[in-house]
């Protein structure tokens, strides 16, 4: 199916009418004139010393550490969530689905003061888990990597649970019959099969998780090392040290650019 | 609309009679136009509330008019004046903010002290973790204060210099402005946080408030002033002049400011 429609792509490439090159065209323009203003502003001379500044550090540190960690609990959490959302028909599934989906449109500063409203230790589950057991998710990093998972997992949910949807059943019933339970079946039949969009919903989860600012700065506070990320760096940064500002930002874009280039076009073959 | 123009002398002299006691005694053509149009008034996140009044305040006297207000870190409001961002008055936390936007030719001089503001001490309702003095704020696990380039930032890091307590970075979440850094403790989970009397007053009740005595404390100056590139200046200095004047003090007073020094 995927080698019928590359075959058409492939005859009717530059037979693409003109009417849709000139938007296109312009579109493109669009996402790359503010990169290259970035690129053209940025002080390319001391760009090594603004980003070895220790706030410059911790922000990339704790970026990096803070987004694979919410990538990983959005694997975690949402394959088994994908599987039944898309497997198991249940009433008021839709409902379910939309509210799994909610972080996707709602602004992320709302849904952190959301999460504020759940977890602080003014509230009944935030107030329960400090009061017991002495864990205080806001204002921490464990408060970050929750922020960015709120938002980040919807993305990874919503790219795996269409792939489950348009996967073949009748692969997964032949298993069954030839005696392989749920689990074998789900294990060796389901999980090869959507392997690529698994690692497609994982790279974007991990994208949107490292760009995370609105609930991460309502939810978890701006705390030098232990939960201002890069943007929340950027936003403080812009108001004293421009080219520290755009410095990072550079950093932050180069390594989103690679990681959705190289895979979606190396290991996903142009999905 | 034209009609308002040919009449404005006999409603200056009316305006005259009434509240603003400066209104009457400017003179000088230009001084005599009647305030109308909008005017755009940049000012320090600390004086949402007071100017928020004072706002629909004048636009009660002088119809016509529409103040639009933008509030935010003074340092940062600067920037975008610095920047090209119209608008036609500011009114800045500390005069440190105010005298750069006056040196780039940006502001009007003289900027006026309109006025003054002290820092307290805030905490979670009721004060689980019985923060007493400056030096409590050391022990606390999360501290909320302003970011070193916003005028409560800097205030708050004088103030504790000046009472010998370090708190390592690691224990602070910075606030962009005053009221991000109020709104950390509520309904944030920070234990405290250092504000403007001001801040904590508008706050009510979902806070508690713990003072900062006189020896101790930093003294915050507000300056306003009209900016050269308005293209209101007669309203923009109405606005100004209403600040400074006995109903604008009153509501800055009533919201926990204290008068500018002396002479004014």
């Amino acid at each position: 199916m995927i080698g019928t429609a590359a075959g058409r792509a492939r005859r009717t490439r530059g037979r693409v009418p003109v009417a849709a090159i000139v938007p296109a065209i312009v579109a493109v323009g669009f996402f790359a004139v503010p990169l290259v203003g970035l690129l053209q502003r940025a002080a390319w001379s001391h760009l090594w010393d603004d980003l070895s500044s220790p706030a410059a550090g911790d922000a990339l540190r704790l970026s990096l550490e803070c987004s694979l960690w919410a990538t990983a609990l959005s694997i975690g959490f949402g394959v088994p969530l994908a599987w039944v959302l898309a497997r198991l028909e249940f009433p008021g599934r839709p409902f379910v689905r939309a509210l799994t989906l909610l972080p996707l449109v709602l602004p992320p500063v709302v849904g952190g003061v959301a999460l504020l409203l759940a977890f602080s230790r003014d509230s009944l589950i935030g107030g329960w888990l400090h009061d017991w057991f002495g864990v205080q998710l806001t204002f921490s990093k464990a408060g970050t990597v929750l922020a960015e998972t709120f938002v980040a997992m919807p993305f990874f949910v919503i790219t795996v649970e269409a792939a489950l949807r348009s996967t073949d059943r009748r692969y997964e019933e032949a298993a069954a019959t030839l005696g392989a339970n749920r689990w074998t079946v789900f294990r060796r039949v389901t999980l090869p099969m959507v392997l690529p969009s698994i690692a497609a919903g994982a790279a974007l989860s991990w994208a949107r998780a490292l760009g995370e600012f609105g609930a991460t700065i309502t939810f978890a506070g701006n705390i030098q090392g232990r939960t201002q990320t890069t943007p929340l760096a950027v936003y403080v940064l812009l108001q004293s040290n421009l080219d520290g500002a755009i410095a990072l930002s550079l950093v932050m874009l180069a390594v989103s650019l690679v990681v959705l280039t190289l895979l979606r076009d190396r290991w996903l073959g142009n999905v | 609309m034209r009609k308002l123009l040919v009449t404005p002398i006999v409603v200056a002299a009316l305006a005259a009679g009434s509240a603003a006691a400066a209104t009457a005694r400017v003179g000088g053509a230009h001084e005599a136009k009647k305030p109308s149009g909008a005017v755009t008034v940049s000012a320090a996140a600390s004086l949402t509330e007071a100017f928020t009044r004072i706002g629909t305040d004048f636009q009660r006297k002088y119809p016509g008019t529409t103040v639009r207000l933008n509030f935010g870190a003074s340092s940062a409001l600067e920037l975008q004046i610095e920047q090209g961002a119209p608008a036609d008055v500011f009114a800045s936390a500390d005069t440190a903010t105010m005298d750069k936007l006056v040196n780039a030719g940006k502001a009007t001089r003289p900027a006026k002290a309109f006025a003054r503001n002290r820092l307290v001490i805030v905490t979670k309702r009721r004060n689980p973790e019985k923060i007493r003095t400056i030096r409590d704020l050391a022990r606390v696990p999360t501290l909320s204060l302003c970011a070193l380039t916003v005028p409560c930032g800097k205030y708050a890091a004088q103030m504790l210099q000046a009472a010998g307590v370090t708190i390592p970075e690691s224990k602070i979440t910075r606030g962009q402005d005053v009221k991000t850094t109020l709104a950390a403790v509520s309904p944030g989970d920070a234990s405290a946080a250092v504000v403007y009397v001001s801040d904590a007053k508008a706050a009510g009740r979902s806070i508690t408030t713990v003072t900062i005595p006189d020896a101790q404390n930093v003294i915050a100056v507000y300056p306003i002033a009209t900016l050269p590139s308005s293209s209101n200046p007669a309203t923009a200095k109405a606005f100004v002049r209403y600040v400074l004047s006995k109903p604008g003090q009153q509501v800055l007073q009533r919201d926990g400011f204290l008068p500018p020094a002396a002479t004014q």
